[in-house]
């Protein structure tokens, strides 16, 4: 559904993103992932026909977004990062606007369903300078689907709105993913894990890994750190004891417990079992330490930034 | 096709939804109105009427209010953003501008429209008996006159994002195409005179249609000013895509 084949953007000498390949499946939720000024925006607005690239190939449902601009518009629904909005306009006139400029033939019925979707139906003739921020994020994503483009962009949809209407505009892009390909950009990992098929992560223009969620996470930190919680000695026993178990680097008091450290590549659950009850202590809590994106993120782009 | 008809709805619906253009209105009414009945009055004691009263003086009038009309059309997209979501709609950059351009051209000529009704005090008053063919001519003229400031005032509110900077420019300009005829007349070169008479706004006004002379030149004027400053304001427009 979406193609993009080194693409490529200078803002005069400035290179915003830099020979950027990725695909999106039909239905499949692509999250683009990155920190502030990673390229996230530019890469959408050139997909949208917003822009063109300064090189590189993008196709939308088939279409050169350059070649065939028009009708990879036609095939595109944007909702930009700042949701561009009539403020004297009714809800409905707003979306039928939209509606009628994509060449929308069955006006009515298209917007009755797109505002059902966004649940925005009792609204309909409120004035849209009067709506909510969250409601106002709601019309931008009804405005995105009106015509029932195959494919939808949005670009940091769930940001500003309070964490009630995030997880409904999280569960509205979800349904959007039956019948659409949705291209959405974050710099909230938990978001990208919750909402994404799969993850492009970028970082100054350029793609430094991508993948399903789960995989990121093992493909990119295999190492089993744990978290242990004792009993039974003084605080520098305890200390002394686990640091002597095999393969740990190093601990950290975390509360109640410790972290014990693995060097790479070591399974430390079995030799820590084995030590803590050759030593007679007593076991009160072990777990591995929970690696979430966010971790795994900090460390991809701390890792771009040395070099 | 499609794209120009859904812009220059969405714009006339504005004009209703929107107080500022009830005071547009008012304040057009109002003054042509002042002006015609000062001519009216000093129809009684000096001199005839005069049957291009209201075009005559909006010949120097919408030098201000074409930049109040269109100021805000564009520079507006741009501010609010929803330009970027014009752009990536399948609309060509000519159906945004012609859109907005033909609404507020439109907006005009009911305002126009509406001074006509003017015109009924001469008919009630069998005293009073003004050419009426100089009002047709003159009226023709002022529309055409009109659209070409709008169409101006257009151009600069593509060109920033902010409107009032937009009104502003396109106020300096319209005036200095406006006093150019003024230039003109003091010229002491005639032929140099008459080359500057035939760019300003005035030099195809006030001695023409003005006088109830229909020319061909002066029409290609006014549609020719038009034709530049959309497809200007089509190039500013554009550009946005490259920034
Ligand atoms: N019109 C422009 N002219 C010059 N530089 C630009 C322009 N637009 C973006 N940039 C630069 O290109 C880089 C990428 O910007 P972009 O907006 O695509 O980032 P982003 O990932 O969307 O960031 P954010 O999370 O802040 O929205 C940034 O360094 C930005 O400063
Ligand atoms: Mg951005």
């Amino acid at each position: 559904m979406i193609e993009v084949k080194n693409l490529t953007k200078q803002y005069g000498t400035f290179t915003a993103i830099d020979h950027i390949s990725f695909e999106a499946k039909p239905g499949e939720i692509l999250g683009i992932l990155g920190p502030n000024g990673a390229g996230k925006t530019t890469t959408m607005r050139i997909l949208t026909g917003y822009m063109p690239p300064t090189s590189g190939q993008a196709t939308i449902a088939g279409y050169d977004v350059v070649q065939d601009s028009f009708k990879a518009r036609q095939h595109v629904g944007y909702m930009p990062e700042r949701v561009p909005l009539y403020p004297d306009m009714t809800v409905q006139e707003y979306v039928a606007f939209w509606a009628r400029l994509r060449g929308v033939s069955n006006v009515k019925k298209q917007v009755d369903a797109a505002l059902e979707r966004v649940q925005l139906k009792e609204r309909r003739h409120s004035l849209v300078r009067n709506l909510s921020k969250g409601l106002k994020q709601r019309l931008g994503l009804a405005q995105a689907l009106v015509h029932n483009p195959p494919v939808i962009i949005l670009d940091e949809p769930t940001i500003g709105i309070d964490p009630k209407q995030v997880i409904e505009v999280r569960q509205s892009v979800r349904d959007l993913a039956h019948d659409h390909t949705v291209l959405f950009s974050t710099h909230i990992l938990s978001e990208a894990e919750q909402v994404c098929d799969r993850v492009l992560i970028i970082n100054q223009g350029r793609i430094v890994a991508q993948g399903k969620p789960e995989e990121l996470r093992q493909q990119l930190h295999p190492m089993d750190d744990i978290y242990i919680h004792v009993s039974g000695a003084g605080k520098e026993k305890t200390e002394r004891i686990l640091k002597s178990i095999i393969g740990v680097d190093h601990i950290e008091a975390r509360g109640a417990g410790y972290i014990l450290y693995a060097k790479p590549g070591v399974d430390l659950r079995p030799h820590t079992l084995k030590t803590i009850t050759q030593e007679g202590l007593n076991l009160l809590e072990m777990r591995p330490v929970a690696v979430t994106l966010e971790d795994i993120f900090l460390q991809i782009v701390e890792k771009e930034g040395e070099k | 096709m499609t794209g120009t008809l859904t812009i220059f709805r969405r714009e006339m619906g504005q004009y209703f939804a929107n107080p500022v253009s009830y005071f547009i209105a008012a304040a057009f009414l109002l003054v042509t109105g002042f002006f015609f009945i000062d001519d009216l009055t000093r129809s009684v004691t000096i001199n005839a009427v005069n049957p291009a009263a209201v075009p005559e003086f909006l010949s120097f009038g919408m030098i201000f209010f074409a930049p109040v009309i269109t100021m805000r059309m564009l520079a507006e997209e741009a501010r609010e953003g929803t330009m970027e979501l014009l752009l990536t709609a399948p609309v060509n950059d000519l159906a945004i501008v012609l859109g907005k351009f033909l609404s507020a051209w439109a907006y005009y000529s009911i305002l126009l429209l509406i001074t006509i009704a003017y015109q009924i005090i001469y008919i009630q008053n069998d005293s009073i008996q003004p050419d009426y063919g100089i009002t047709v001519s003159a009226y023709i003229g002022i529309w055409l006159y009109g659209g070409a400031c709008l169409a101006v005032g257009l151009a600069f509110s593509a060109l920033t994002e902010n409107q009032i900077v937009a009104g502003f420019l396109s106020m300096i300009f319209l005036l200095a195409m406006w006093l150019g005829d003024n230039i003109g007349n003091i010229a002491a070169n005639i032929e140099l005179a008459n080359v500057i008479r035939q760019l300003t706004l005035q030099g195809h006004f006030s001695t023409s249609f003005a006088a109830g002379i229909l020319r061909g030149e002066d029409v290609v004027y006014y549609v020719g000013i038009i034709g530049i400053a959309l497809f200007i304001a089509i190039q500013l427009v554009e550009s946005r895509r490259w920034r």
